[in-house]
């Protein structure tokens, strides 16, 4: 049985965002912030369980995203994951991105437009 | 009594306005930017739109010196951490945030070439240009090669970048930002 992954997000030096992936009901949430030490080390788990959960469990999945901040080096482990994801729906995988985001944020929600560009995954914006 | 000679605080504290809050030279790590970053947020609570703005440009600026400063400082814990200047001054319909940094000469080209690039896109050319860019492989310390676009996209302004010779091996350069409120 795959474990769910948890990671408890802070406000410190740097700024962890929480995440909460469950293998059984396939939603993933990532949310706070993200402004890390090392980006390409911390989104290296994420990515791994969601490899893990393709080619194991091969659930549907709800990818939920609630950033408020996140910097440029994140913005790219954003994209290797989105990437991952099409690539699951492509070969038939069961996918749904939600992506909130401050309705007074205008930049936020181009991020999320170029990531529609980027990706071709059907993100649902969702403002709050 | 005068110990110093080629330093004049006084002078210095002309240079910068009462319009300055946030003057700067020195490494720039994690402590450094973590208190830079609250009180940028507590100085601009006024305006929280150009305060988030504010805040990510200093975040990528901040870290490009510290990762890619050609002038290093070796902290206590041996660590070596780039070292640069940081202003922020208030205008009264804008802030400009700057930094400034020592570059080697062997890198300025391509920092004036990328700089050049993203003052003559328009915003949409230069969503385009950023989803290129992050596309590449990361750089060796994770860098997603779009810290620069980011700033232009974010501040909605050209970029104010400036090149000067120091020494044979080594150029300042120095970069503002302007935020409208």
């Amino acid at each position: 049985m795959m474990e769910n992954l948890e990671i408890e997000g802070s406000h410190k030096n740097f700024f962890i965002p929480s995440v909460n992936f469950n293998a059984k009901t396939g939603i993933c949430e990532i949310t706070g912030e993200s402004f890390l030490e090392d980006t390409v080390e911390f989104y290296r788990h994420l990515v791994d369980w969601l490899d893990n959960y393709i080619e194991d469990v091969k659930g549907p999945m709800a990818l939920i995203i609630k950033l408020s901040y996140f910097n440029t080096s994140t913005s790219r482990s954003i994209l290797d994951i989105l990437n991952l994801l099409k690539d699951y729906e492509d070969d038939g995988g069961e996918v749904v991105v939600n992506w909130h985001f401050d309705e007074n944020d205008v930049d936020m929600e181009e991020d999320i437009d170029d990531y529609i560009i980027d990706t071709g995954l059907d993100i649902n914006k969702i403002p709050y | 009594m005068h110990y110093r000679k080629d330093i004049n605080l006084l002078d210095f504290h002309r240079s910068l306005d009462k319009n300055t809050p946030l003057s700067y030279k020195g490494p720039i790590d994690d402590q450094i930017l973590q208190a830079f970053g609250t009180y940028i947020e507590g100085l601009l609570k006024e305006s929280p739109k150009a305060s988030r703005k504010v805040f990510k440009i200093f975040v990528e600026l901040a870290q490009n010196i510290s990762y890619y400063s050609a002038e290093k400082s070796i902290l206590l814990n041996n660590k070596e951490i780039g070292t640069g200047m940081v202003l922020i001054n208030e205008l009264a319909d804008c802030y400009m945030f700057m930094t400034g940094n020592l570059v080697q000469n062997d890198d300025i080209v391509s920092i004036i070439e990328k700089s050049e690039i993203i003052n003559s896109l328009d915003r949409e050319e230069l969503r385009e240009y950023k989803r290129q860019q992050r596309k590449l492989p990361p750089g060796k310390r994770g860098g997603a090669h779009i810290g620069l676009i980011q700033v232009a996209l974010t501040s909605a302004n050209p970029l104010d970048i400036e090149v000067n010779p120091v020494d044979d091996d080594h150029s300042f350069f120095s970069i503002a930002v302007k935020i409208d409120k």
